[in-house]
């Protein structure tokens, strides 16, 4: 049986297929060069520094940005022959989605925040104020209180001590810590802010103005418990939740059977001395009727 | 001679509108131009938070005021609140704290000597600040006692304000979501309350309706009109225990047996 003859794979022999080849070498080369990170200019950045992402700004305190800009110059818009460029504009800054700040200069930024959550946001722009393509920005979440950026609220009722009392109108004087009043008007929530709330006997009774006391009056005599409860802007309570409670008795009206007791024994010793005078004035006339009867 | 002196006129009115010089100055530079990017007109900045100003320039140089360099096309912008000078910026934002009620913000391009420029260049804004939130709609609710709730002479009554802040009566007018709470009692004027503590009230026994209403810096109500009513009976001693005391009555009897025993001793001695 005759084999049919292998047909091999021409050589590059010639020269034309060796100029080829470098040809292709060499655009390989480029096209490596070209797409390498390295070798392509490096573009405009932007960064936040500080504050950090999902940081809490306690205490009330204005928020501090700090920012880095890299490969852009910040340039004030509107001077004199500007021209317009990729390399140089200014930074906007917006909060919440609304457009607070314009930066010329990478310094930090000073931004008073109402209580709850907001997210900043940076972007260069052009010195015509359009954003740069592809677009540079960079975002930061904080969350704003009043109240410490750390720490687990306790609150303790400090006035009046459990026992008994005659008053039926009370004041009432908590201690908290970890933890700001704020009076509430519908504010976001926000950590360690909030304000009291008091239950008498479980029931809900006020919600004494920040720092200010409690006062419940008009309290029905004997046992009383009432509960100092910290909640948040919207009125939910803490998670964990943070009370405390305190029982006073409140005394009535002042208990009669001592004065009975006393009226009730002297009432006793009248009434026997009362019958042993009748006693005794019935024998005197029964022995003054006696010697009439003998003769 | 006319002719040549007539020719060397209209040679030299060339040569002048050929160098410039009886052009505008618009031809030489630019006239700057200054315009407000934010608040927008008539904002509501709210939570009594700063307003922070951004105004943008064109063909003009922002400089620290004082750094000697006059010159039509740079310098600084004075800022007016209300028609007083209040800042000087040179930088493209600025905050301003700005009290409760409307407000008018006027930017003005002023040379480094402070003059204005000319023609004058300025640009304004009307905004409205308040204590209270910029938006939402106020509300007013009564959480304690519950309507019809039978109380004691003394009682207090607990109430939420939302989206309003309660300030002192008599700040300026038409500032939204602040003033005060106006309370009646019975549609008598009671009290006018300025913060959220409980209302202390001592009644009469009886039935009673506390009305509470949301009122603005001049005590007239909101549109729309935000108020709450509550119906109370009052019960004196409500609560109290009064347990039964006999010591009247023993005193009586003794007072009976102690006229019973001088009866009796009065006797005795007319027997004798």
């Amino acid at each position: 049986m005759a084999r049919a003859p292998t047909r091999l794979a021409p050589t590059p022999s010639s020269p034309g297929r060796a100029a080829m080849l470098g040809l292709s070498v060499l655009i390989g080369i480029f096209l490596v060069v070209v797409t390498s990170p390295h070798a392509a200019a490096a573009g405009p950045s932007l960064s936040i520094l500080a504050p950090a992402n999902d940081q809490v700004i306690g205490n009330g305190t204005p928020l501090i940005v700090s920012f880095a800009v890299g490969n852009f110059v910040l340039v004030q818009p509107g001077r004199v022959g500007q021209v317009a460029s990729a390399a140089e504009g200014h930074v906007d800054l917006y909060v919440d989605g609304l457009y607070s700040r314009l930066l010329t200069r990478v310094e930090p930024v000073l931004l008073p925040l109402d209580s709850g959550p907001h997210t900043i946001r940076l972007q260069l722009v052009q010195d015509n104020g359009t954003p740069l393509s592809p677009d540079v920005s960079a975002s930061v979440r904080v969350v704003a209180t009043h109240g410490p950026a750390v720490g687990t609220p306790t609150i303790t009722i400090v006035s009046p001590k459990p026992g008994p009392t005659i008053a039926h109108d009370v004041y009432f004087a908590v201690e908290v810590t970890n933890f700001t009043l704020v009076d509430s008007y519908g504010q976001p929530n926000a950590s360690n802010e909030g304000h009291v709330q008091l239950f008498l006997n479980g029931v809900f009774n006020q919600e004494p103005r920040a720092y200010d006391l409690g006062f419940i009056v008009d309290m029905p005599d004997g046992s009383n418990t009432v509960t100092a409860r910290l909640v948040n802007n919207d009125n939910t309570p803490l998670n964990p939740d943070a009370s405390a409670s305190v029982t006073i008795r409140i005394l009535g009206a002042p208990d009669p059977t001592g004065s009975e007791q006393v009226t009730g024994g002297l009432s006793l010793i009248l009434a026997l001395i009362l019958v042993v005078l009748l006693l005794r004035r019935r024998k005197a006339a029964r022995r003054v009727s006696l010697p009439n009867e003998d003769p | 001679m006319n002719a040549r002196i007539f020719a060397l006129i209209v040679a030299m009115i060339g040569m002048l509108v050929a160098s410039g010089i009886p052009a505008s100055n618009g031809r030489g530079a630019p006239v700057p131009t200054l315009s407000i990017v934010s608040p927008t007109p008539n904002a509501v900045m709210g939570n009594g938070t700063p307003v922070a100003v951004v105004f943008a320039v064109t063909n003009f140089n922002l400089t620290e005021p004082g750094n000697g360099t006059s010159s039509p096309n740079s310098g600084h912008v004075d800022v007016f609140v209300d028609g007083a000078l209040t800042a000087k910026a040179s930088v493209n934002t600025i905050v301003l704290a700005l009290p409760s009620g409307p407000h008018t913000i006027r930017l003005r391009l002023v040379t480094d000597n402070g003059s204005a420029l000319n023609p004058d260049i300025t640009a304004s804004v009307a905004v409205m600040a308040t204590r209270g939130p910029a938006g939402g709609t106020p509300g007013l609710s009564i959480v304690f006692p519950r309507e019809g709730a039978l109380v004691g002479t003394d009682s207090t009554l607990s109430f939420r304000v939302t989206n309003f802040v309660l300030v002192a009566p008599g700040g300026p007018a038409g500032v939204p979501n602040e003033g005060h709470v106006q309370v009646r009692l019975d549609t008598a004027r009671y009290a006018e309350l300025t913060d959220d503590a409980p209302l202390h009230l001592n009644l009469k026994d009886g039935p009673h309706t506390v009305t509470l209403q949301l009122v603005d810096n001049e005590g007239g109500p909101l549109n729309p009109d935000v108020s709450v009513s509550l119906h109370l009976t009052v019960q004196a001693l409500l609560g109290r225990v009064t347990p039964f005391d006999a010591t009247p009555y023993l005193a009586l009897a003794n007072l009976l047996i102690g006229l019973g025993i001088l009866a009796a001793i009065y006797r005795k001695l007319e027997a004798h």
